[in-house]
């Protein structure tokens, strides 16, 4: 009941939360169906009780949060249910449909008690994320991805994403170290959980890290086993189908049976579907390589072997048709040359005999032709010795008639001309007779004339006649000019010679 | 042609040599030296069967430098 403090009504704490407490219980009497999201189941092993939390989310954000409480036995008859159902267990992260009851606890405050879960509304849900995977990997052109990726022809280096204890890769390695072709393969475990809700993001982590060493692997193999069906709703996580889909080396799974393929499993480039027949399969691919090598190498032998064979014998075959075909050649070829010989002995003969009478035929010929022409030059060369002789007597004579008249003409020529020259001679030397003495009366008196002009010319007879002459330097005197005063002169006289010396000189 | 050739370019060469030798397609001048090919061949290609040369320690060294 409440106190009256300075005129207050108060209530204890537990006064107020049984108040709540009874009117809740009042009002929500019955059980009631609620669907919601279980974000964290938050369970806790010890207790074995859960205390869900529980969320609406509009558009992505949390409209309302509620805190549940789910207790060990109604946990343990759910969790059997699911797992039988759903192939799944209880975990964080799915939707619920739950039958619950509103509870309010003096301590722990107010909370649905959870009494059930219908697990066929989880089932539903599932499929439903299951199939949106499936449709955003197609229409993102994903999903066939890895399938086209090539497998090489020995998918020797295996990358494992298992867990070490795993049955599942106990069975995978029992098939694969002891086969008994000794086939040598190369594994190597990249850790990680495969089921439940920490799965996806250890095997993604694992993905990531073999990318960075891809080059030493030729694929990767997803080995899961003993763990029966459950817990296999992580293979069809987005994140992880996508990230398998677009791995660029094959992946292969072997995660154990499962009523409906995962998408894991489809994306995968096969499925095997378990550890052992994963194994099988990759020894398979060896086989694949092997036996044709092993056939390759019978066949090599064996074709070898036969080729040789047949080649021997038909080198012996062509052998012994080349030996009788030569010999027979052989003997054709010497009757050929015998025969020829024979022939050409014979021929020549008759050609010798031939040659030698056509010889002597000739010289005969030849003496004979010889004889004829030497006679008949020498008789043209008499011939021609007499008509010389005839004709040079011929000449001759005429040449003396000829010299004869000659003579005669020029006798009486001669005999006429002189006659004739001798009249000529007498009458010229009565006219140079009568000429030369009419000739000299007339030089006679041409001479008594000329001698009478000299000698009136003479100086003699000038100087005679009263003249002289005067020389200064034995020259004679003409002009005044030739003198000087005191200079010696000469004067010649008829009978002698005037020697004076000039006193004064008096031009005129 | 490779002298050594990986195994898949060794598995098919040897291959095509089988397929040619079937049909008769080799000579004798040729075989002395298609069979010893083809003898270099399959010991590649049965090699590469039974070994291998990877190794862990070295893949995770790798994983390690990686990570850094």
């Amino acid at each position: 009941m409440p106190e009256t403090i300075d005129n207050k009504n108060v209530f204890s704490l537990q006064e107020v939360a049984l108040s709540i407490q009874s009117t809740l219980a009042a009002r929500y009497g019955s059980s009631f169906w609620v669907k919601a999201e279980m974000n964290k189941l938050n369970y806790y092993p010890k207790s074995g009780h859960c205390y869900p939390d529980l969320v609406e989310k509009s558009e992505g954000k949390v409209v309302t949060l509620m805190r549940a409480n789910l207790w060990k036995d109604d946990f343990a008859a759910i969790n059997n249910n699911f797992l039988q159902v759903l192939k799944e267990p209880l975990k964080d992260g799915i939707k619920i449909m739950f039958l619950a009851r509103i509870n309010f606890d003096p301590v722990h405050g107010l909370a649905l008690r959870i009494l059930d879960i219908d697990p066929s509304y989880t089932l539903g849900d599932l499929e439903k994320e299951k199939q949106e995977t499936i449709k955003r990997l197609h229409d993102e052109g994903v999903f066939g991805k890895n399938k086209t990726c090539i497998m090489p022809l020995l998918p020797q280096r295996i990358a494992i994403i298992s867990v070490e204890t795993s049955k599942g890769l106990a069975d995978f390695r029992e098939v694969i170290d002891k086969n008994p072709w000794r086939y040598c393969f190369f594994y190597m475990l990249f850790p990680s959980l495969l089921q439940g809700e920490k799965a996806v993001e250890g095997m993604l982590a694992q993905l990531n890290n073999i990318r960075k060493v891809i080059s030493h692997f030729d694929l990767v193999a997803i080995i899961r086993g003993g763990g029966g069906d459950v817990g296999l709703s992580c293979y069809n996580d987005y994140a992880l189908t996508r990230e398998i889909a677009l791995f660029p080396i094959p992946v292969v799974t072997g995660i154990g049976h499962s009523t409906n393929e995962t998408v894991a499993e489809m994306v995968a480039f096969t499925n095997p579907i378990t550890p052992t027949k994963l194994a099988e399969f990759l020894i398979q691919r060896f086989h694949n390589v092997s036996v044709p090598v092993n056939k390759a190498q019978e066949t090599i032998v064996d074709k070898s072997r036969r080729l040789i064979r047949e080649e021997k014998n038909t080198f012996q075959a062509q052998v012994k048709l080349f030996r009788s075909v030569s010999r027979n050649i052989l003997v054709e070829n010497k009757g050929n040359i015998e025969e020829l010989t024979g022939k050409i002995v014979q021929q020549s003969k008759f050609l010798m005999r031939n040659q030698k009478e056509q010889l002597s035929l000739l010289t005969t010929d030849i003496k004979n032709k010889g004889m004829f022409v030497l006679h008949e030059a020498s008789q043209r060369v008499n011939r021609q010795a007499l008509m010389m002789k005839k004709d040079a007597v011929a000449m001759l004579g005429k040449f003396k008639l000829q010299v004869a008249q000659h003579v005669l003409q020029l006798k009486r020529v001669s005999k006429f001309r002189f006659s004739l020259g001798s009249e000529k001679i007498i009458y010229a030397q009565v006219r140079l007779s009568e000429r030369s003495q009419l000739l000299l009366k007339s030089r006679s008196l041409e001479l008594y004339n000329l001698e009478k002009n000299v000698s009136n010319l003479d100086p003699k007879n000038v100087l005679k006649r009263g003249f002289s002459v005067t020389l200064a330097n034995g020259k004679s005197v003409r002009t005044t000019a030739q003198l000087k005063e005191g200079q010696q002169i000469k004067t010649i006289v008829y009978d002698g010679e005037i020697l004076s010396d000039v006193k004064s000189i008096k031009k005129t | 042609m490779e002298v050594n050739p990986n195994y898949t370019l060794a598995f098919e060469e040897l291959q095509e040599i089988v397929s040619e030798i079937e049909k008769g397609e080799i000579t004798v001048d040729e075989l002395s030296e298609k069979v010893k090919r083809a003898a270099l061949l399959i010991k590649i290609c049965k090699e590469k069967l039974t070994t291998t040369e990877e190794d862990v320690n070295k893949i995770l060294k790798e994983l390690e430098a990686g990570e850094e």
